[in-house]
């Protein structure tokens, strides 16, 4: 029985693939499509023309990874308590230190005039500009979960202890608009009209501001809590982690008030780890906690197996931004990029 | 010893450290590592720690204090435990256990429940022993100013008896007499200037549900003296075996009413027909319970349960573990 040979197909064809064993942290692709992965053993590794560069970004493991706002290279946050920019040819310059304190979270918003790079330590949200200069801190109640810069970067949603803050990012006076609700709120995300503000929980339950009105959105009934949360590029979908299978929130027709969500490649005992939507199409990948990989088109809820299980715990996915690769990495150390795109 | 059949054995130990301010807490966190034991430890400090000593993996924490969303307002947690263990098993395998240093005002409570509540949490880690420091000239004192210093007895496996060097016999008795008024089953070690072999606070296993009342309270002095403690405990036996449903009623209903006065509560059951003994404990309102070994040959099948906390209701207490036995 071919099983595991055909659920590898993809990999095995179109896939380029590694063991680093260190924990992949996370991964992401630099705005010139170079993608990196960003390891528990504080180096980041690039893949260039096929071949792997190993960088030695944090002395400690990387918390935390993104694009640089600058055209090619990454930013990264280590529990070294540093700020650090990394150039495609491995290049670090330390952007900004912080001591014994985390760098957690860190974003990046590219754009001709005013690119701004995001740090999140602690309470505090430290902005950049791209030389690295500061250009403010935003400082909240209680240590920030999470952040995500809306599709424009005008705004950029934190969420912490009690809710959720929307702070514009130009903004002469640093007040947010804070979304309140009771309870710890661990992840972010934000729909692509910037209209829905959406938390994951400590209590396996999403929780969601609908900011043109006011309305509070409840979302519950996950086994797990929910690490990983993504809108489909339209925004009529919201995918997320942390059930038997994706879990997918309509978020039209007046939902997700309401409405059931639709499970995509459920699995009995297997919990969704990671979910990334497609940057063009109403798609999601998805890796689940036995390492399988697979690719879910949501109208017509067809699955495509991308990696077989068996190579630990998914814990970080990303897309290119042409959509056309898909990088994914494991706890246990175990790299892959698969390119959809070649004939 | 743990056993090594237990799934246990993957999950990173976790040792927390309180003790009021002045105690010596510090001298001795430094001591425990700097003593050649040969293992590596991750060491979570407070925003006002410091640490006199190099130590690979610090990290400098905010006390983070959530309310869960699920009605219970005893069940609190730490959230910046949460977001460090998740940090900290991202570079697992590079150290052997973690140390939190709680600051000296701490409650014990959250941070003993972050480990029962929060399943990556749990599924990563163990509380191996909450270790508390105490300081023997002025504990007294301490007890009479503040909840805090009760709460710390009472919450520990483990007592470091700190600065035996400036009190008396005669004082050094009273005050261990006190603490073990509040918390019968916890170990007591005396210390000068923190000296107590890192073996004796690490690696206790003491919240393994086989360890249970493994340091036996006197069941039978226990009634013999009236404490006069804000924090204190109650210790219950019975001759017939526990009704499992009994039980489970009583005790749901006790925990539910009165968890924010019981701090701890640790039980092993003899259930009828059933040859392994059952151990149950809580840290308020979170509970946790499963079959461990078997009774031994000759043992006495008898069920004990203990309560630490405030306002204890002993006749009550009694009353209600008493009429979990089947019918005679």
């Amino acid at each position: 029985m071919s099983q595991t040979a055909s659920l590898d197909h993809l990999l095995d064809t179109r896939g380029v693939r590694q063991e680093f064993g260190a924990f992949v942290v996370a991964t992401a692709f630099d705005r010139g499509g170079v993608p990196a992965f960003a390891l528990g053993d504080g180096t980041l590794r690039l893949l260039r023309d096929g071949s792997w560069q190993s960088v030695a970004a944090h002395d400690g493991a990387v918390l935390a990874l993104a694009a640089d706002a600058r055209a090619e290279g990454f930013v990264s946050g280590g529990d070294d308590g540093r700020f650090v920019r990394t150039a495609r040819d491995g290049t670090t310059t330390e952007i900004a230190g912080f001591g014994m304190k985390w760098v957690e979270h860190v974003a990046s918003y590219a754009d001709a005039k005013s690119p701004v790079l995001a740090g999140a330590v602690g309470k505090q949200v430290h902005l950049f500009d791209a030389a690295g200069a500061t250009l403010k801190t935003l400082t909240h109640g209680s240590s920030v979960s999470g952040l995500v810069f809306d599709a424009r970067g005008k705004r950029i949603a934190t969420s912490h202890y009690n809710g959720a803050s929307l702070w514009f990012v130009a903004s002469k006076s640093d007040n947010p608009r804070v979304l309140e609700w009771k309870g710890s709120h661990i992840a972010i995300a934000l729909s692509p009209d910037g209209d829905s503000v959406v938390t994951a929980m400590q209590e396996n339950a999403l929780h969601g501001w609908r900011l043109s009105d006011g309305q509070h959105m409840r979302m519950s009934g996950y086994p797990a809590k929910t690490q990983s949360l993504s809108f489909t590029r339209s925004g009529k979908w919201l995918a997320t982690s942390g059930a038997e299978a994706i879990v997918l929130w309509p978020f039209t027709g007046g939902g997700p008030m309401g409405k059931a969500p639709t499970e995509l490649a459920g699995a009995d005992g297997v919990l969704c780890t990671q979910v990334a939507c497609h940057p063009q199409h109403e798609a999601v990948a998805a890796g689940f906690s036995d390492g399988m990989v697979v690719l879910a088109d949501i109208p017509s809820g067809r699955i495509l197996p991308v990696a077989a299980p068996g190579r630990g715990p998914i814990s970080a996915l990303a897309w290119s931004a042409d959509g056309g690769r898909l990088a994914f990495g494991s706890e246990s150390g175990f790299a892959a990029v698969v390119d959809f795109s070649k004939a | 010893m743990p056993d090594a059949s237990a799934p246990t054995e993957a999950l990173v130990p976790v040792t927390v450290l309180t003790g009021y301010l002045g105690a010596g807490k510090t001298t001795l966190l430094n001591r425990i590592l700097t003593e050649q034991h040969g293992r590596k430890y991750a060491v979570v400090i407070n925003e006002f720690g410091e640490l006199g000593v190099d130590n690979d993996l610090v990290v400098d924490s905010d006390e983070e204090v959530f309310e869960m969303n699920n009605g219970c307002i005893c069940c609190t947690v730490r959230g910046d435990l949460i977001r460090i263990v998740g940090g900290l098993m991202k570079r697992r395998g590079k150290f052997d256990g973690i140390i939190i240093e709680t600051t000296g005002l701490a409650n014990p409570a959250p941070v003993a429940q972050t480990f029962f509540v929060d399943e990556t949490v749990r599924s990563r880690t163990r509380l191996d022993a909450i270790v508390t420091v105490v300081d023997a000239k002025h504990l007294p004192q301490r007890l009479a100013d503040s909840h805090e210093a009760a709460d710390q007895i009472a919450f520990a496996d483990v007592i470091v008896l700190n600065k035996t060097d400036l009190v008396t016999p005669e004082e050094l008795a009273a005050v261990e007499q006190r603490i073990r008024d509040i918390n019968p089953f916890a170990t007591i070690h005396h210390a000068v200037r923190g000296d107590v072999p890192v073996t004796a606070l690490l690696e206790q296993g003491a919240f393994d549900l086989d360890r249970v009342l493994a340091h036996t309270p006197d069941f039978l002095a226990d009634d013999a003296h009236e404490h006069n403690e804000d924090v204190a405990s109650m210790s219950f036996e019975v001759e017939r075996p526990i009704d499992p449903e009994r039980f489970n009623a009583w005790i749901g209903a006790l925990l539910a009413a009165e968890g924010q006065n019981l701090l701890r509560t640790k039980g092993i059951l003899a259930y009828p027909g059933e040859d392994r003994r059952f151990a149950f404990q809580a840290v308020h309102m979170i509970a946790d319970g499963d079959f461990v070994g078997p009774w031994r040959e000759g043992e006495p099948r008898r069920s004990r349960i203990v309560f630490i906390g405030r306002n204890l209701n002993r006749p009550q207490l009694r009353r209600g573990f008493e009429s979990c036995q089947v019918k005679a």
